[in-house]
């Protein structure tokens, strides 16, 4: 007993020393060395091993990208990295049901193909984004900012779908890790990925136009489907048929053999999704539902798989009060618009209730459910999933929703979804449980891959960030390089500012600009003919740079970096 | 406990019930007592009860009285007729127009239902109970139609639809094709275009429905080996129409071009034929009533574009007395608020009386729909349709004060609360409208408090 301390203790003095390298190499480019080793031991955690079953500070042991022991008083290998997760937890890997981590948005010329003298009665596939032969393995980029963004959060493991419109292509479940596109895909045509959407001026540019189109190619794949099979079966005085690739992609639908993955956000959605379901009879499966509480006893009764959307209506911001402005409310009798005001704000809070409120009335009636991103910001989603948790969810649920259940969903129940020995080394460390309000994740395993996460203390304000003055900045997206000047005046609790942007040539007015310790978060509008959307600049800053990414709506997240123009 | 809480406990009590199923069409029952009732059909009944059950209007008479669990409703004084139907609305649909392309039958307005548009719950404000919610016409041949039922409460879209209601078509002539075509340089540029788009569309469907009728009769023959024509559900859609299982409701204005068509579907041997619109219907109502052709129109609503210019408010009730199946629409969500004093202005102009008046609001609307057998007017076996009057609906202190559909009381005006929303969209912004302040102040100087000094010479 004594000599096997010894030996572990040496071990672990000589580990302790080549941790932080082993740390520093993954942070470095793909060049380096490979580590040293493939073994972790992570010891003094709370495993929560799959949801309501817990040990409490144990040590869980992964080589070589698997799970290999799991429990209180497990041997460390010699070898093993140890990781001191004192009083940590450790969950499952996530697993997301739709998003596009790793898919980078296509630009908006590329996607749509060229229009110019297309009739727009007979557009192109593509122009009309009926292009469900578009695998989404030939679109994975391993290094999109998307991919580490949900890993942070602590998922391992997504299905992630192409860009397009009513039928975009070929989902794939895909490892948040890994070098290559191929070592990223755990399986491959997972989904027939499609939603009601469409390209819009073209045909089809309308809800029915969706539907129509939908039931049109399938009732065509099938005949087309069948006559290749007579073909195949006596070749003898038939016409040689001819293939069609868009309509080749629906065959594993029509044969039950795939799943037709349908993005339904709204209640509506999901209703039209099952007309066509009943109509043409497909396998189906149901993501980044937002409004599934008046369709809960029909997915039941559907026995659907269903993902709800990760994405929440923002709750309503308390004003900050001046004083001596209540003072003078108080004064005044309350106006018609103001008594209606107050009604219409009252049934928006009860609007939102709902829509946080939805996981939890589907626990309540019995649905089965995991979460999807597709369309919630990455820095949102663990604060929503604690607000579904506050309006009603069970941790436990939560946790299926993150783990057991998306696992099972997408035929991975074998592989992943519980902390146990021989399951994929796909894990989440937090630091405390993970639907704490301060919980920040620590570390994430990805198929025994270490990912070590840079936790940032908000510091407080020592004057030393001083964000006053003339900032040129770079974003990278899709269209190129947007670079501009933002100026930003006055002090703290009194900031304002202007931007201007090389994709537009107006200047806009800075709506908020808050500063914390050196975060420094920046909000504004930007026009486009009739059309406004919201920016988002959440950036670090150091002495006179800064690094962070700018969010532009439904158009994605880029990286930016920017540096303070000398004063004159 | 406000009332929006109590709203939404109920719904969730609704939930919890598994009350919200498929499709599940919500029957009533009650007991409407002592009214005035315009059957329309069978006159005017003073001082009588009509009994609904489950739905169905059970028994007409006197002195019935209310099964037991059966609510009654005291109609004294008031007026009670069927539940006005529009033929023409474009209510309750997510999209109207799948403009792209010339011809677009295989689009159906029933796969993009909103049971939440508010505005059905204005119509039922109106005591209308079903509308014709149509396609739109930026095409010559546009999207099937759906026939609705105003069921507003459901957040099903498919309670919405009138089930057994036959399946109907948009047709458009005229500007609004012609002038789509011109703006994509695509036919139709003319009417002479619109012409051709539609004889070909259906001698495609022609040719379709014999390929494929061929086939099918080929495939059931033994050992029989080849290949199925391609399958279209856009011809296939035109060749339902030929084979008489879809009624066109086809957007015209013009009397050259309605005889157009007249022809055409003389030709294609098409029977089932509606006009919507219809202003210069007063120059070929002979013609119309011939062919057996109905005629939707507006009371008075014209020269909104050149070729609407030629009408007359007398246009009803010419077709009328030529014997056309008429009906007054609203296509638009304020007329079907009060599409009885659209029909009441046929007592002016044209003189019908009050049975032919309220007819272009209920029974013919029916007619022109083919449920007819079903609503339309107060009959013993027909749908508890109902709206109850204060004052007659025809005159113009008539309200609508509450509105049945199935026996369920869909409207009450007693019972009108403030938010009568389904869904709340959680992300609105919040628009309250400016009321001005009616504490007797004058307002015509509101805002050039600051300009006294430059004006007047005194200071504030």
């Amino acid at each position: 007993m004594k000599r096997t301390l010894n030996r572990l203790t040496i071990g672990f003095i000589g580990l302790l020393l080549c941790a932080p390298m082993l740390i520093w190499s993954q942070a470095q480019d793909e060049k380096e060395l490979a580590p040293v080793t493939r073994t972790y031991a992570i010891t003094n955690v709370n495993i929560v091993q799959a949801p309501g079953k817990k040990i409490d500070m144990g040590t869980v042991v992964i080589k070589n990208g698997i799970i290999t022991g799991v429990g209180k008083g497990i041997p460390i290998p010699p070898e093993a990295v140890v990781i001191k997760a004192d009083s940590m937890y450790v969950y499952a890997g996530f697993i997301d049901g739709l998003s596009r981590a790793g898919v980078p948005r296509p630009k908006e010329e590329s996607s749509r193909g060229d229009r110019t003298n297309m009739d727009p009665g007979n557009p192109t596939p593509e122009a009309a984004g009926v292009t469900p032969n578009v695998d989404v393995r030939t679109l994975l980029k391993p290094d999109d900012k998307s991919v580490e963004e949900l890993r942070n959060l602590g998922f391992t493991v997504a299905q992630v779908v192409p860009y397009g419109n009513l039928l975009p292509g070929q989902a794939a479940v895909i490892s948040l890790g890994g070098g290559t596109a191929d070592q990223m895909v755990i399986v491959k045509n997972s989904a027939f990925y499609s939603e009601l959407s469409t390209a819009r001026g073209v045909y089809p540019s309308t809800t029915m136009g969706v539907m129509a189109k939908w039931r049109d190619l399938y009732r065509n794949a099938s005949l087309t489907k069948s006559y290749e099979a007579m073909y195949a079966s006596n070749r003898s005085g038939l016409e040689r048929p001819v293939a069609d690739p868009i309509l080749e992609a629906f065959y594993p639908v029509i044969d039950q053999k795939q799943t037709v993955l349908f993005k339904a956000e709204k209640v509506l959605d999901v209703h039209r999704v099952y007309t066509l379901k009943n109509d043409l009879g497909f396998p189906l499966m149901l993501a980044d539902v937002k409004e599934g509480w008046p369709v809960i006893s029909k997915i039941k009764a559907a026995n659907t798989k269903v993902f709800l959307s990760l994405d929440l209506p923002e709750e309503k911001k308390e004003e900050k009060k001046d004083d001596k402005k209540d003072d003078k409310k108080a004064e005044k009798p309350k106006t018609a618009a103001d008594i209606e005001k107050e009604a219409l704000e009252k049934r928006k809070a009860e609007s939102i209730a709902l829509y946080v409120g939805q996981a939890s009335d589907f626990q309540k009636g019995g649905v089965a459910f995991g979460f999807s991103s597709l369309s919630a910001k990455a820095k949102e989603i663990q604060a929503s999933i604690r607000r579904m948790i506050a309006a009603g969810l069970s941790e436990d649920a939560a946790l299926a929703a993150l783990t057991t259940t998306p696992a099972s969903f997408l035929g991975l129940s074998d592989r992943m979804g519980t902390v146990e020995n021989g399951k994929a080394a796909n894990l989440v460390i937090s630091d405390k449980s993970y639907f704490d309000e301060k919980a920040k994740v620590r570390y994430v395993f990805v198929d025994g891959v270490y990912y070590k996460m840079d936790v940032r203390e908000a510091k407080k304000s020592d004057g030393k960030v001083d964000i006053a003055g003339s900032w040129a900045y770079t974003a990278e997206t899709p269209n190129g390089s947007n670079t501009g000047t933002m100026v930003i005046k006055g002090s703290a609790g009194n900031f304002s500012g202007t931007i201007t942007s090389s994709m537009g040539n107006s200047t806009a007015d800075l709506k908020s600009i808050s500063l914390d310790g050196d975060n420094l978060t920046v909000t504004y509008d930007v026009t486009m003919g009739s059309n406004s959307f919201p920016i988002e600049f959440t950036v670090v800053v150091a002495g006179d740079s800064f690094e962070g990414s700018m969010t532009a709506g439904r158009f994605g997240s880029f990286p930016v970096t920017g540096t303070k123009n000398p004063k004159n | 406990m406000t009332e929006t809480m109590k709203k939404i406990l109920t719904i969730l009590i609704l939930f919890c019930t598994g009350y919200i199923g498929f499709a599940q069409v919500e029957k009533g029952s009650v007991l409407i007592k002592n009214g005035t009732v315009l059957t329309v059909t069978k006159g005017t009944l003073e001082n009588t009860d009509v009994l609904i059950k489950d739905g169905k209007i059970s028994q007409i008479g006197k002195n019935i009285s209310a099964p037991s669990g059966v609510s009654t409703i005291d109609a004294t004084g008031r007026f009670v007729m069927p539940g006005i139907i529009d033929a023409h609305s474009h209510l309750g649909i997510d999209g109207i127009n799948e403009g792209t392309n010339a011809i677009t039958p295989e689009v159906w307005t029933g796969d993009a239902l909103n049971p939440f548009q508010v505005g059905i719950y204005r119509a039922l404000a109106g005591g209308v109970t079903a509308s014709h919610a149509m396609h739109g016409s930026a095409n010559s041949i546009g999207g099937q139609c759906e026939t609705i039922k105003h069921r507003y409460g459901t957040y099903d879209p498919e309670v919405l639809k009138m089930e057994g209601a036959p399946r109907t078509i948009k047709f458009a002539l005229g500007e609004n094709p012609t002038g789509g075509g011109r703006r994509k340089n695509l036919q139709p540029q003319s009417r002479m275009g619109v012409e051709f788009v539609i004889r070909k569309a259906f001698s495609e469907g022609k040719e379709y429905m014999d390929k494929w009728d061929a086939y099918n009769k080929a495939k059931n023959t033994k050992g029989f080996r080849g290949a199925p024509p391609a399958y279209s559900l856009r011809l296939e859609t035109m060749a339902d129409i030929l084979k008489g299982n879809i009624i066109i409701h086809c957007h015209a204005y013009r009397a050259d071009e309605i005889n157009m068509l007249l022809q055409v579907c003389k030709e294609f041997g098409v029977k089932k034929l509606v006009f919507q619109h219809t202003n210069e219907g007063f120059k070929v109502a002979p013609e119309l009533a011939a062919f057996g052709a109905g005629a939707s129109v507006f009371a008075d609503w014209w020269a909104y574009k050149l070729e609407v210019y030629f009408s007359t408010p007398y246009n009803a009730a010419i077709l009328v007395r030529n014997g056309v199946v008429t009906t007054i629409n609203s296509d638009s969500g304020d007329f079907i608020r009060h599409l009885y004093h659209q029909a009441a202005k046929t007592q002016k102009y044209g003189g019908l009386n009050d049975d032919e008046a309220l007819s272009l609001i209920t029974i013919n609307s029916a007619k022109q729909l083919g449920i007819d057998s079903r609503v339309g007017s107060i009959e013993v076996g027909k749908d508890g349709d109902i709206a109850i009057f204060k004052n007659h609906p025809l005159s113009i202190y008539g309200v609508p004060m509450t509105t049945i559909v199935d026996g369920v009381v869909r409207f009450d005006r007693e019972k009108d609360p403030a938010d009568k929303r389904l869904m709340a969209d959680p992300r609105e912004t919040i628009d309250v409208t400016v009321f001005v302040s009616d504490s007797g102040h004058e307002n015509c100087m509101q805002g050039t408090e600051d300009m006294s000094d430059f004006l007047f010479g005194i200071k504030n």
